[in-house]
């Protein structure tokens, strides 16, 4: 099987000395669904940012499609799609003009823009209402069309950066339907992260738990769950979870202002 | 670095802030609506002052009109521009500052993307005021080319003014400080140049300040060309003085920028 992300000792340390990803090294598989989990502040949105180059790393780096991100950001931003969690999307366009603005972004040639919308519009299914104002958008939709926008350029590796938050329980199983989709029809890999246990256990080929900055296990979520048979009666993900991440509530930095300025760190990192 | 794809860039960033721009029906409404209270209302309660001989002299014109049109405009041009940046900071908190860092473009696109869009804003804000102005029965001197130069000297001053906001926002990451901050900027601004009141009106010290004051040499230019004509050895220093100040803002927005987003 094709590695198509591979991270070798991934390390960032913030500016106020917060290491907030330390020696990370894991890999990716073409086409497989790669959830990252891990509890608030563990640091999966700085790995986020540091694998979609938002972020250079302190040391170490990774190669998404065998291009180094340290060495050719430009590169590799071709070869991703990233999705936030904040729903990027311009209320005040249309969603046929957000989608152009993205493509604008991307350099795609005049010849091919109408048809490359019209490609994705239909993935997420959202043809049909492409000239309406996004602001006359339902929640589901507006993620369906950022997703549509972090496929404009037909990358080879989505980042969903916790696409389903804040959506109901109706709306989410419609994204994952979507995921479910891209993977199968178009061989894309996907990275996401996501705080719903079922969600990551259903969907997801391989599993990585991450806190306090260190990978602490990374399997399929079978081998994940018989992992613990011993420890608990049939465990699910949530048990996995727990077991790794420990039952404490985070608030893992040791003075008021070190988690402060940690919590900004992990913020302007998402901004 | 490959020009186009940077021109191609800042087209893209630009489009983004004008499309937005041209959705905001109530902000276009303001466009129109507040240089003409201003003309209006300042016009008629000032329009006394120019009857008296003295006062008459001290503007250089007989009309107050005429005085105050380039002083609207680059009263329009300051206010508009200075709020520039937190265009930036929304991206930011939006997120899709993000989402165009993640995408294959220059990080100078942004900030120069933005400034273009605030410099065409200012225009299209300062050839609303020349309207009204017509309207009003002022006079420009100059005629067509006179006007095209005043709106390019506008569409310069906003795009200094965005300059120093962009500069600012990518220091400043609240909303909030970055209002209180162009605030604290633009009134003294203001109220220390030649916009609304003749520089020989002014006490020495207030002189002083107002002949220092870069809203003065941008209005001082406009207000030769369109009451007295082209009179180069007034326009000329005032406009290099100007597009120098604007190189040096643009060059500190873009690289501040960068660095922020590094």
């Amino acid at each position: 099987m094709k590695t198509i992300i591979e991270a070798q000792g991934l390390t960032k340390v913030y500016s106020g000395g917060i290491l907030a990803v330390d020696n990370v090294s894991f890999s990716v598989n073409q086409g497989e669904i790669f959830g990252f989990l891990g509890p608030n502040g563990a640091g999966k949105s700085t790995t986020i940012a540091l694998l979609t180059t938002l972020l250079s790393p302190t040391k170490g780096t990774a190669t998404i499609n065998g291009i180094d991100i340290t060495k050719h950001p430009y590169q590799a931003r071709l070869e991703l799609g990233f999705v936030s969690q904040d729903l990027a999307v311009e209320d005040a366009l249309s969603g046929y003009n957000n989608l152009r603005l993205q493509a604008g972004f991307y350099h795609l040639s005049r010849t091919e823009v109408h048809d490359r919308i019209a490609e994705v519009l239909k993935m997420v299914d959202l043809t049909g209402r492409s000239k309406d104002k996004v602001e006359t958008y339902s929640g589901g939709m507006r993620k369906r069309l950022d997703i549509a926008c972090g496929l404009i350029h037909r990358p080879r590796i989505l980042f969903l950066d916790e696409p389903t938050l804040g959506l109901d329980i109706q709306t989410r199983r419609e994204i994952w339907k979507y995921v479910n989709t891209l993977r199968e029809k178009n061989n894309m890999t996907i990275f996401l992260t996501t705080h719903y246990m079922d969600e990551a256990d259903s969907l997801c080929d391989r599993i990585a738990i991450i806190d306090r900055g260190v990978i602490k296990t990374l399997d399929t979520p079978t081998a994940l769950k018989e992992a613990i048979k011993n420890e608990v009666e049939n465990p699910t993900l949530d048990d996995v979870f727990l077991h790794h991440t420990g039952k404490e509530m985070r608030e893992d930095f040791t003075t008021k202002e070190e988690s402060f300025k940690a919590r900004n760190n992990i913020r302007r990192a998402r901004r | 670095m490959n020009i186009k794809l940077l021109l191609s860039d800042i087209y893209w960033v630009f489009w983004r802030e004008i499309k937005k721009f041209l959705q905001q029906k109530a902000r276009l409404m303001m466009v129109v609506i507040q240089p003409l209270i201003w003309l209006v209302l300042m016009g008629n309660s000032m329009s006394g002052l120019t009857r008296n001989p003295q006062a008459a002299q001290m503007l250089g014109t007989g009309n107050y009109l005429d005085f105050m049109t380039p002083g609207i405009m680059i009263m329009t041009a300051l206010f508009g521009g200075v709020f520039g940046g937190t265009t930036i900071i929304w991206d930011r908190r939006t997120g899709y500052l993000n989402k165009m860092l993640a995408a294959p473009i220059y990080r100078a696109a942004i900030p120069l993307g933005k400034l273009l869009s605030i410099g065409l804003q200012t225009v299209l804000q300062a050839l609303i005021i020349v309207i009204i102005a017509l309207f009003l029965g002022v006079h420009f001197k100059t005629g067509i080319p006179g006007v095209i130069a005043l709106l390019a000297i506008a569409g310069l001053f906003g795009i200094i003014m965005g300059g120093i906001s962009l500069s600012l926002s990518s220091r400043i990451k609240s909303m909030e400080t970055l209002m209180a901050v162009s605030n604290f900027l633009t009134m003294p601004l203001m109220f220390t140049s030649n916009a609304m009141f003749p520089t020989n009106a002014m006490p020495a010290w207030l002189k002083g300040i107002a002949m220092a004051n870069p809203v003065s040499y941008a209005v001082q230019a406009m207000r030769t060309i369109s009451t007295q004509g082209w009179i180069w050895h007034d326009i000329l220093p005032a406009l290099a003085a100007l597009t120098g100040i604007m190189v040096v803002l643009v060059a500190l927005a873009i690289r501040l920028f960068s660095k922020s987003v590094n």
